[in-house]
């Protein structure tokens, strides 16, 4: 029985539908069955409410970090899954190892002012040995925010403005995973200060060059093997919103027999991450999808707002509109004729056990941007090809779905 | 687009290339709600250049590269004050100094019910600040909408 149990695991794993591992119970009674156990390149990741329990469209998965070279070891779960950011990043708070700080040429230690729209995040870049699933990365950069030990925040950092996302109430997650499709979260901080690391004696932090290899990477690339990129794998969800859904992250791209591409179309970014997409006949050249944006924010004056508190910038239509959008790459490959919708917002959240909404939309401020956040991720299996690397359909950076 | 509207304003142009020249290599950067001339008061702590200055319509744009490589442009009204800042690039500028006293604002504003990292949408007052992007690339700006001159394209602040 157990080992049909498990063929039948493996072969949803191979179909790669909600394949997941960790912290599922053994004893409690189906509905619904244990995820299936994972395989060496798969990992779970949830769309629930994260840390504060208010988070909406925010997928999550859990990793573990170890002191280098030892078995001193943790497994933090609600790490967000990014695919618009570069590297791993926890917060101190709930961190119970402590980790070694880069230091650099100068015996200073290397800490970053991590830039966000919203606000920013502070803390040392430490090492550590890295495991999700069964992929592993030894000594990889790994920012501690809100370390109890770098509690100054330097003007620099502070005067880029927003909140200070330093705690896990800000942040809104025990810490973030950023795997898009770039190796670093600098294009060139080894040559150019740009006000993100900073060389810290004692609480005297003043901004640096750094090299490459201890920047912040994102981890994937440091995995020993499938670290060409991602696939992110979540089930379809109801127009109205769902419940938590869970889905699976996938390490590698033609690597190993679940993440083989297909017939998949891949659509190639530019340095800034961006693709074309085309809405009510206007060419949007500033967007991008992003698992790390929790609505599909674009900008249409019809469309009414809602009048909520809090919720001005949100559409709330009186009925679900279903609008057209096509996608083009930065090598003219285009995806027409895509459809989505887009729900009252007030009315979705008003249902509060549920997490994840395909129809929440908002505004864009940006009028030449269209930012399909995690939405665009439901019911697809979204590969994610990092800069130089390639793959059987192509060389990253791309986006392939 | 570019053109300019009038021998006045052709006057006005050359007279603000001219200051930005008077100014040097380390120049211009202003302050939201402050006059042009608060350029001057900020050089120093910026040390920005100015790529170009261009008179449109009814204002003027300097765009300014910061040593960090981002991109800074600052809008001035006929009055000769700042109505309007915007910003692209890897990281964000100084925006206690872009900003000024409505940095403090900018602070303070409540948030939206619904938050994420790559979106920022806030009206305090008269201050408007939005941005947009993912890490490597940040873009956003911040304007006073009663600032705002007539005829301005808010899409055109950028």
């Amino acid at each position: 029985m157990r080992a049909l149990r498990t063929g039948l695991s493996l072969a949803l794993c191979l179909m790669a539908i909600s394949c997941g591992g960790g912290g599922g119970s053994s004893s409690s009674p189906p509905p619904p069955p244990p995820p299936p156990p994972a395989t060496a390149n798969v990992t779970a990741v949830i769309v629930d409410g994260g840390p504060s329990g208010n988070s909406v469209n925010t997928v999550f998965t859990s990793v573990t970090v170890c002191v280098p070279g030892s078995t001193t070891c943790q497994t933090i779960d609600h790490i967000q899954v990014d695919t618009g950011s570069y590297g791993l990043r926890i917060l101190g708070p709930v961190l119970t190892l402590s980790l070694p700080v880069q230091t650099l040429t100068n015996g200073n230690s290397l800490a970053e002012c991590t830039q966000f729209v919203d606000g920013y995040s502070w803390g040392p870049i430490a090492l550590a040995d890295l495991t999700i699933a069964s992929e592993t990365a030894k000594s990889v950069p790994v920012q501690v925010i809100g370390d109890s030990k770098f509690t100054t925040v330097p003007a620099a950092c502070s005067a880029t403005g927003g909140i200070l996302e330093n705690t896990v109430a800000a942040f809104g997650a025990n810490g973030i995973l950023g795997i898009g499709p770039f190796e670093l979260d600098c294009g060139d901080c080894a040559t150019a200060t740009h006000g993100l690391y900073y060389s810290c004696a004692g609480t005297v932090c003043t901004e640096t060059t750094v090299a490459t290899t201890m920047q912040m990477p994102n981890p994937v690339t440091r995995f020993a093997a499938d670290n060409n990129g991602i696939i992110l794998v979540l089930p379809a969800v109801a127009a109205a919103g769902a419940p938590p859904v869970s889905g699976s992250l996938i390490f590698g791209i033609d690597t190993q027999s679940n993440n083989q591409s297909g017939t998949q179309t891949v659509l190639t970014v530019d340095i800034n991450a961006r693709l074309i997409m085309t809405y009510n006949g206007t060419a949007l050249p500033k967007s991008f999808i992003d698992s790390g944006s929790n609505g599909i924010y674009f900008t249409d004056s019809s469309i009414a707002k809602c009048t909520d508190t809090g919720l001005t910038t949100f559409y709330c239509p009186a009925s679900t509109l279903t609008l057209g959008l096509s996608i083009q790459g930065q090598n003219g490959v285009m995806v027409n004729n895509l459809t989505f919708g887009v729900g009252n917002t007030k009315n979705m959240l008003a249902n509060t056990t549920f997490t994840a909404f395909p129809e929440l939309a908002g505004t864009n401020p940006d009028a030449t941007s269209f930012d399909y956040g995690l939405a665009f991720f439901y019911g697809k299996r979204v590969a994610v090809a990092v800069e130089l690397k390639k793959t059987s359909v192509g060389t990253g950076p791309y986006i392939a779905f | 687009m570019r053109r300019f509207r009038s021998a006045d304003s052709r006057v006005l142009a050359v007279l603000g290339l001219v200051l930005v020249a008077a100014l040097g290599p380390c120049t211009a950067f202003a302050t939201l709600g402050e006059p042009e001339l608060t350029v001057q008061n900020d050089v120093a702590q910026l040390r920005a250049s100015v790529k170009s200055s261009q008179t449109r319509l009814s204002y003027r744009v300097h765009e300014i590269q910061l040593p960090s490589g981002t991109l800074l442009r600052e809008y001035v009204g006929a009055n000769g004050n700042v109505f309007a800042v915007a910003w692209q690039g890897t990281s964000k500028p100084d925006l206690r100094q872009a900003l000024g006293r409505y940095f403090d604002v900018y602070v303070a504003a409540p948030r939206s019910k619904i938050v994420d990292r790559k979106h920022m949408q806030i009206q305090q007052g008269d201050l408007v600040i939005e941005g947009s992007g993912h890490m490597r690339a940040l873009s956003g700006r911040a304007f006073l909408a009663s600032a705002i001159p007539s005829g301005v394209n808010l899409g055109d602040l950028n």
